[in-house]
């Protein structure tokens, strides 16, 4: 028996290779640093306009004053349960304001942004939304830009805004959920806890865990050797869906 | 970016290009040397332009700067201090030929130790290439190593076997598909088939609606097809009416209902969508792909089932799958009376489960959702396309499963998945899916089971449940395998990843998703080779038209050409680094294929 065979056929998919390295590194101790927050997460404040849980490149400014019971998510990419119970599992407002009170980090900026990622269109990402975040973060004196996804897409357009505010010279780190997808995207440094999507920033209102993935992460931006390199977090969560 | 010593090994042959400026003196190693992977993206960034009189790596290592070097340029002679000689391109034919011969000895070794008792004597083991690429004639005698090998001669194990066997064909078990004509449905007081018209008791809904609590309320409401411009929520399932009368799923005699289906949809107390991420409301005849294998049919009568649940559950677990469950109470009704029912048979269907002896081994991997929420799956139910009896695959540790065909063809699986519809393969699609089907149905190949295999929520799982698939594969001593994915985005971690098993274990392998523009992968891997493209939208998006961009019939016989084409070394071509509708034509064209048509669904996310 031989197969029937058919020449010149081409494979249909492109497989990607990860973009050029983008390294911003981080030139001042943490504790004098103004760090910023963004997420693709699809956080936005309760009074705001949702986002379209379809796909959506637009984003929602939050100022860092909002408290977080002021704060909702709306994206479809993932199960909300842990994000409705504590918003800080995806966007830990709350950790950040206690590092500043600690003494860990030196600011916030006045506001961030938000976004939805899921399904998000690349080229609008990588041209409008990433350079308009980072242009608006980099005006505020930024540092450090911390950054959460919540499903694959999401990690995409978490990592091109962050690859972005990189370029634009902040020094950045992606919370992956996803180290993969993190990594094949080119995030400039990526920390991975051991959590499930929609809780990158760890167990909802687990406060010592939220805190020591960020402080980790912070420490990370300051730590990582080169372009591209993932730290794992000796932290585990597990979401009993 | 200095490179790697196995980078360098790697990419001997590529252009010798420096990472960073370099001094006179410098003795060039890895460390002064840019990765070659990255030259793509560097010179379509105008970073690079290679110099047609540069020199390849292989040229330049261990050979001395004469004078300061910038960055990111071709290393020429007149820099260096002398060039190393290489074997040309176009080296002597025996030169090559010999790094080749030796490559099949050392890897043939183990496959054949087997035989070493048998023949042994001298410590060798006589091999004997009867006709293969290049080697027509070929005979080595090889010692015997003991230990493990990459298991890299299956292509030339392959060629003999084929030559040896013929395929023949070993029934293991029958299934008959009758279908039964349905001409009509009406809403009455008792649930019954007379005729070739289904009457369902319209109070039903009121004990359905205490299968689970979580549901709220349910309806019922037949739409013809000719009246489909209608309104409707978000479609969360097609679903055959389909029921055993002898046997169990996979073999015996299965009645399916022929011109009708249950269609689900769903909202929660507030008229949220079930499915708020890509949800498929509208009206509905914009909102299905009729015809494609998970949908309804041109002509087929829909039983609309719309569910009410719990406010707030339509993103948990258990608030969709109370809504498949209350549905799957009013369907088995039906079931019941349909198993009583002699009515026209429209079509009988003979499925074999089959060994062709002989053949490329195949399987067929599919990927199902299984990061909980309304992504999970019911396999094996006691009913076809049903819910009772069988096992969610995320409670199941989204371990692979392995079915038979048959068992796939008489409803094994009841999809929970209908989200972000245009991707998601619905109840319907499995109990006719064109790869299975397709398989099965070819004397050339020896399709010896389908693995169903979840997508989990973490990322850890997911390399840890793709390690299983793995062995599984290997242990199944395979020819062949294609993957399939539906959905895109993180599920594609473990799509690849299972690729990359395959690959590793030297099996080829086809991968089979929706990609397009919106799907674009976000992970690779050198093994991702031979791949066919699922989607049907004009923009190249996931649109919210239900079982718009899935495996189609189309779809399924240019992975299967694929996947021979791979199994007997024949080239394909590499992708376009950007998704083309016209690779996907020339490819249909070829194969004898109708043109895929898109549709002009104007999503622009």
């Amino acid at each position: 028996m031989k197969l029937t065979t058919k020449q010149g056929m081409q494979s249909e998919i492109f497989v990607p290779v990860t973009p050029k390295p983008v390294f911003t590194e981080l030139k001042k101790p943490l504790n004098k640093c103004k760090v910023a927050f963004i997420t693709a997460g699809g956080i936005h404040k309760k009074d705001q306009t949702p986002f379209n849980t379809s796909g959506d490149f637009s984003y929602r400014t939050i100022p860092f004053d909002t408290p977080s019971d002021q704060l909702m998510v709306t994206h479809g990419g993932f199960d909300n349960s842990d994000i409705n119970k504590d918003v800080n599992a995806m966007f830990p407002i709350d950790r950040l304001h206690e590092l500043v009170k600690e003494g860990f980090i030196g600011s916030l900026p006045a506001e961030t942004y938000t976004f939805m990622g899921g399904g998000g269109n690349v080229e609008k990402f990588l041209n409008e939304t990433g350079p308009e975040i980072a242009k608006k973060l980099k005006a505020q004196d930024v540092d450090i830009v911390l950054c959460t996804g919540g499903c694959g897409t999401c990690h995409r357009s978490a990592t091109i805004v962050t690859r972005c505010c990189e370029e634009a010279g902040m020094s950045c780190c992606v919370i992956a959920a996803l180290p993969p997808i993190a990594r094949q995207q080119g995030a400039p440094r990526i920390t991975a806890p051991h959590v499930p999507i929609g809780s990158n920033a760890g167990e909802p209102h687990n406060i010592p865990q939220q805190t020591a993935i960020i402080k980790e992460s912070l420490e990370w931006v300051r730590d990582c050797p080169s372009f591209n390199a993932t730290k794992i977090l000796p932290y585990e969560y597990r979401h009993n869906v | 970016m200095s490179i790697t010593q196995e980078t360098l090994q790697k990419h001997l042959k590529d252009p010798a290009i420096l990472c960073c400026r370099r001094d006179k003196g410098t003795v060039i190693s890895a460390a002064d040397l840019e990765d070659p992977g990255l030259f793509d993206d560097m010179q379509e960034a105008g970073l690079l332009t290679l110099s047609p009189d540069g020199l390849r790596i292989e040229q330049v290592i261990g050979r001395t700067l004469l004078q300061d070097t910038e960055a990111l340029t071709s290393i020429t002679k007149d820099v260096l201090d002398s060039v190393n000689k290489t074997e040309d391109d176009n080296a002597s034919a025996p030169a090559e030929s010999k790094a080749e011969i030796s490559e099949v000895a050392v890897s043939a070794a183990p496959v054949f130790s087997s035989s070493a008792a048998r023949t042994g004597g001298d410590g060798m083991i006589h091999i004997e290439i009867g006709k293969a690429e290049k080697f027509e004639g070929l005979k080595l005698d090889v010692p015997v190593i003991s230990g493990g090998a990459a298991p890299a001669a299956q292509a030339v194990q392959t060629s003999q076997a084929l030559e040896e066997k013929h395929g023949e064909k070993k029934v293991i078990r029958r299934l008959l598909k009758k279908h039964i004509k349905i001409t009509d449905v009406k809403l009455g007081s008792k649930t019954s088939i007379k005729d070739g018209v289904i009457t369902i008791d319209k109070s039903i809904v009121n004990k359905a609606v205490k299968e689970d609590e979580l549901c709220k309320s349910l309806e019922l409401e037949v739409i013809y097809p000719d009246k489909r411009h209608i309104y409707t929520e978000t479609i969360m399932d097609v679903c055959p009416i389909a029921t055993k009368v002898e046997g169990e799923i996979g073999e015996g005699i299965t009645k399916v209902a022929d011109g009708v289906v249950f269609m689900l949809t769903g909202v929660d107390e507030d008229g949220v969508q079930v499915h708020e991420f890509g949800s498929s409301e509208g009206y509905l005849d914009e909102k299905m792909y009729f015809g494609h294998p998970g949908c309804a049919d041109k002509d087929d009568i829909i039983i609309r089932c719309h569910a009410v649940i719990k406010r707030l559950s339509g993103m948990t677990r258990p608030g969709p799958f109370a809504a498949h469950k209350c549905q799957d109470y009013i369907i088995q009704a039906v079931r019941d009376q349909l198993k009583e029912y002699n009515g026209e048979v429209v079509r009988e269907e003979v499925c074999e489960d089959v060994r062709r002896s002989g053949n490329p081994r195949v399987v067929l991997v599919k990927e199902i959702m299984g990061q909980g929420a309304m992504h999970d799956n019911v396999l094996c139910p006691t009913e076809p396309c049903g819910i009772l009896g069988g096992q969610k695959n995320v409670d199941c540790g989204n371990v692979p499963i392995m079915l038979t065909p048959n068992q796939v063809r008489d409803g094994s699986i009841h999809a929970l998945t209908c989200i972000g519809p245009a991707t998601k393969e619905m109840t319907r699609h499995y109990i006719r899916e064109p790869l299975v089907e397709g398989l099965a149905a070819d004397t050339e190949l020896d399709l010896i089971g389908v693995v169903f295999v979840g997508s989990p929520q973490v990322n850890d799982e997911k390399l840890w449940v793709s390690e299983r698939l793995g062995s599984m594969l290997e242990s199944l001593d395979l020819d062949g395998i294609i993957i399939t994915t539906e959905g895109f985005g993180n599920n594609h971690i473990d799509f690849i990843q299972h690729i990359g098993q395959a690959g590793k274990r030297g099996i080829p392998v086809v991968g089979v998703s929706f990609c397009a523009y919106q799907g674009q992968l976000v992970v690779g891997n050198e093994y991702a080779k031979a791949m066919v493209e699922e989607n049907m939208d004009a923009g190249g998006f996931e649109n919210d038209i239900a079982g718009c961009s899935c495996v189609t019939v189309e779809v399924a016989a240019r992975a299967i050409q694929m996947l021979k084409n791979v199994m007997s070394g024949v080239e394909i071509k590499p992708a376009e680094k950007k998704w083309s509708n016209d690779v996907i034509n020339t490819n249909n064209k070829l194969l004898g294929l109708p043109e895929t048509k898109l549709v002009e669904s104007g999503t622009l996310h």
